[in-house]
């Protein structure tokens, strides 16, 4: 069934909202169990950090925080989700992990969780609904307007690779070293809609082409645009999705910073975006990203050369300094300092793991109890 | 009586010609051995596999029921109740291989009992305990009151039947391949109830002497060499196990032979020092998990071959059910004593109340239903003490578990399969599978 679009949902603009999926894990093992569906039946919450729902496999849940201000109030809902679902794993013998990817799950033995949605997209996709038990984290942006919206769209795209490289927390799948540092979006590229949003000017262009798809019966709803980073007109938002989720909220609520100021610096500076020309090269620079990380070289459509994505992405974050000054949200962005080195993004961390104890359980252990840390200094300190 | 006996003198009779032509030979080709008056123990272990198994398989594939089932009927159709092809010496002969299979079992049984989880959930430390109190009380009091046992055979009685059968159970679990919340609290009664039951057990044993031979020498030390001899047993081969295994890599195949070989070991042991062997398996299972600090034997699973020994096990059980010995009386009493035995599991659960709905936890009491091998082997173990009075003092609980070898697995796999936890739950909405 077709819906509407709607009208594009005024937002207070730059206000940030976090979606993070998440895996349920045995504790006996730390392979995937089911336990979705059970646990969110058992849930004693009042909702006050945002929401806590099921995601298409019993495997995995979605946490979602309230629409913040600013990246503190991110973390702080975070923080507070991760304490409820501390108590309430806990309770039903369950753990719960951050990462992309679970290293080893074997994924014919998931099971799609009941309801009308799942049922539809598993008999639309068959087995891919299964396999996409994969974790992502998603980060909405306010807009004030739908042009601006579909504007940043755009000119985020061009930013993906180093969102990909920055979280990459996928390194295995299926117990086996993939050499990727984000394999997750390999299994989102199987879906016919998933990619880049075509060049697109303005709002009246993007409901012109969104009616195309649902008249040539590609796409029902917006739910339906697996892309990269889409709009999102009920909440009055652009959402990145490319990310994987972090091992932490910490880094989580980083990467929400990230794009809180990049937004801010773009609405601000309008860049020539050169959309028709970074559509050419933005697979390329994508797949990069996810195979090499921080060591991607990055082609530049309007240069014509390649650029280390380490080197653009130090530059990046003196550009936008200012405008992280401006939003509070420095200390958030110098979280990411480190992981401008290889070692230090959660891909290598699993891979250390894995070197150490030299099997995929205790890294999956081991990635468990890192999302439940409660690291030395409380967010809303680092925040200040 | 004699029926049973004719019975089991077929084999006899039809192998009369095969000996004498035998003994004729022998006499020429000096090489022969003499005509073989038992069947060898790899060829009598080949004979009840293959038998339990087409059996389970034929009823799981036809009919849908746990092959566990299969094996146990297997069991009582070919052991000395009935046709009488598997003799009792067979039987004592084939009961190293069950003791080994339950003693698997056992210890996998033990490796998941998490007592962490009680700890963060109060409502589950309310119904385990209330499972295991009321289940004693209530099968106590229909034992002693209604039956009219003495106390130390009632407490007997409970104590052989207040708790889940840990092997059907896992068995269960692993062939639906179920997992989720209802699974995993089938997992956590029945492993906890099982220690209950072997607390009760120990007590029980000192409890007959008194009350059999008032030799309290026998009352005390009896039930203190069973507890820490199966401790100590337990506790040295879980160190050994770590300590060899440590030197190997984690879930490599040289670990599960570690794995094995450190429960065979155990299992041996047991039998020599005459310490139960599901006793001493359990313990093994719960330290191994407790003392593991290093994870290094925390992911290392059975190999799929125990199924082969959990079949011969579950054929052994049949075939060791007392039905010669079956009165009505004796089967309306064990009806009556598996009821309230339901009867205290449902209260439990629905009384212990908290997150999980009524309809799910009722799905955990009818998961937890189950009586098999330890049962029967925990009643031999105690009847074996006296036995002119022990086997008709236990016949009652020996003819709720052999009441309950047919039906236990199939309430256990509906619970599984209701709870929508089994691996086939979704093919229902046309799913791919």
């Amino acid at each position: 069934m077709s819906k509407s679009l709607g009208e594009f949902r005024h937002s207070e603009p730059l206000t940030l909202g976090v979606e993070l999926e998440l895996q349920l894990l045995s504790l006996r093992d730390f392979d995937l169990t089911r336990g979705a569906t059970d646990l969110l039946a058992s849930l004693d919450y009042d909702g006050r950090f945002g929401d806590i729902k099921l995601e298409i496999t019993e495997s995995m849940i979605e946490v979602s925080t309230l629409p913040r201000a600013s990246a503190g109030g991110i973390a702080a809902d975070l923080a507070g989700l991760r304490e409820i679902l501390r108590v309430h794993c806990a309770r039903n013998h369950i753990a719960v992990c951050g990462g992309g990817t679970h290293p080893f799950h074997r994924w014919p033995e998931r099971r799609i969780c009941s309801g009308e949605r799942f049922d539809a997209l598993y008999q639309r996709y068959g087995y891919l609904a299964k396999q996409f038990t994969v974790f992502g984290q998603h980060i909405h942006v306010g807009c004030t307007s739908a042009d601006d919206a579909i504007w940043l769209t755009q000119a985020l795209g061009v930013y993906v690779p180093v969102f990909v490289a920055l979280s990459a927390s996928s390194p295995f799948v299926d117990g086996v070293d993939t050499f990727f540092q984000s394999a997750r979006l390999n299994a989102v590229s199987a879906f016919p809609l998933s990619g880049q949003c075509p060049p697109l000017a303005n709002w009246e262009e993007f409901v012109r082409y969104f009616g195309m798809l649902q008249a040539c019966g590609i796409a029902a709803s917006i739910k339906d645009l697996y892309w990269d980073v889409r709009p999102k007109p009920e909440f009055g938002t652009v959402e990145i999705r490319v990310c994987d989720t972090p091992l932490s909220i910490e880094s989580a609520t980083a990467l929400a910073a990230l794009a809180q100021a990049l937004s801010r610096w773009l609405l601000r500076t309008r860049p020539d975006l050169q959309v028709a020309r970074q559509v050419h090269v933005a697979r390329y620079n994508k797949f990069q990203a996810c195979r090499y990380g921080m060591a991607a070289m990055i082609s530049d459509p309007v240069a014509l050369g390649q650029r280390p994505l380490r080197e653009s992405l130090a530059e990046l974050l003196e550009l936008l300094a200012a405008d992280a000054r401006e939003l509070g949200c420095t200390p958030w962005l110098d979280h990411l300092q480190p992981l401008l080195a290889d070692d230090a993004t959660d891909a290598a961390w699993l891979r250390g793991m894995q070197r150490v104890h030299g099997n995929l359980n205790d890294v999956a252990r081991e990635a468990a109890e890192r999302l439940l840390a409660r690291p030395a200094l409380e967010p809303r300190e680092i925040s200040r | 009586m004699a029926i049973l006996a004719t019975r089991s003198a077929m084999p006899d009779d039809l192998l009369a010609p095969l000996r004498l032509g035998w003994e004729t030979l022998l006499e020429r080709l000096f090489f022969l051995p003499p005509f073989p008056e038992s069947i060898d123990s790899l060829a009598l272990f080949s004979l009840l596999l293959v038998v339990g198994l087409l059996i389970g398989e034929w009823l799981h594939a036809r009919v849908g029921w746990p092959k566990v089932i299969g094996y146990v009927l297997a069991g009582t159709i070919f052991g000395p109740s009935l046709l009488g092809w598997i003799s009792i010496e067979a039987l004592a002969q084939a009961r190293p291989i069950a003791d080994a299979a339950l003693g698997l079992l056992m210890l996998e049984v033990g490796r998941r009992l998490d007592l962490g989880w009680l700890r963060h959930n109060p409502e589950l430390l309310r119904s385990t305990l209330i499972d295991i109190s009321l289940s004693f009380i209530l099968i106590f009091s229909f034992a002693l009151l209604l039956i009219g046992q003495s106390p130390a055979w009632a407490a007997a009685t409970a104590a052989v039947t207040m708790a889940s059968a840990p092997a059907v159970v896992l068995l269960t679990i692993e062939e639906s391949k179920a997992q989720g919340v209802v699974t995993e609290r089938i997992v956590l009664h029945t492993a906890i109830a099982s220690a209950a039951s072997f607390v009760v057990f120990t007590l029980v044993l000192g409890v007959i002497h008194a009350e059999q031979s008032e030799d309290w020498l026998n009352a005390v030390v009896h039930p203190l060499w069973v507890a820490v001899g199966a401790l100590l047993i337990a506790w040295g081969v879980a160190r050994l196990a770590l300590l060899i295994a440590r030197l190997l890599p984690k879930r490599s195949l040289a670990q599960v032979f570690i794995l094995v070989a450190s429960a065979l070991l155990a299992v041996g042991l047991a039998r020599m020092l005459a310490v139960p062997v599901f006793l001493t398996l359990f313990l093994m299972g719960v330290l191994l998990a407790q003392i593991d600090e290093r994870q290094t034997l925390r992911y290392t699973a059975l190999p799929e071959g125990h199924w082969l020994l959990a079949i011969i096990l579950f054929v052994i059980v049949g075939a060791s059910l007392p039905w010669q010995e079956f009165t009505w009386l004796t089967g309306l009493q064990a009806i009556g004593l598996l009821l309230v035995r339901a009867a205290a599991k449902a209260a439990a659960l629905a009384a212990a109340g908290g997150s999980l709905p009524l309809p799910k936890r009722l799905l955990v009491a009818t998961g937890i239903q189950p009586l098999s091998a330890t049962a029967v082997f925990m009643a031999y173990e105690i009847a074996g003490l006296y036995p002119e009075i022990g086997r008709s003092a236990l016949a009652l609980s020996l003819f709720a578990a052999a009441l309950m070898e047919l039906a236990g697995p199939a309430l256990c796999r509906i619970a599984l399969r209701k709870s929508g936890e089994t691996a086939g739950s979704e093919t229902g909405k046309g799913g791919i599978g």
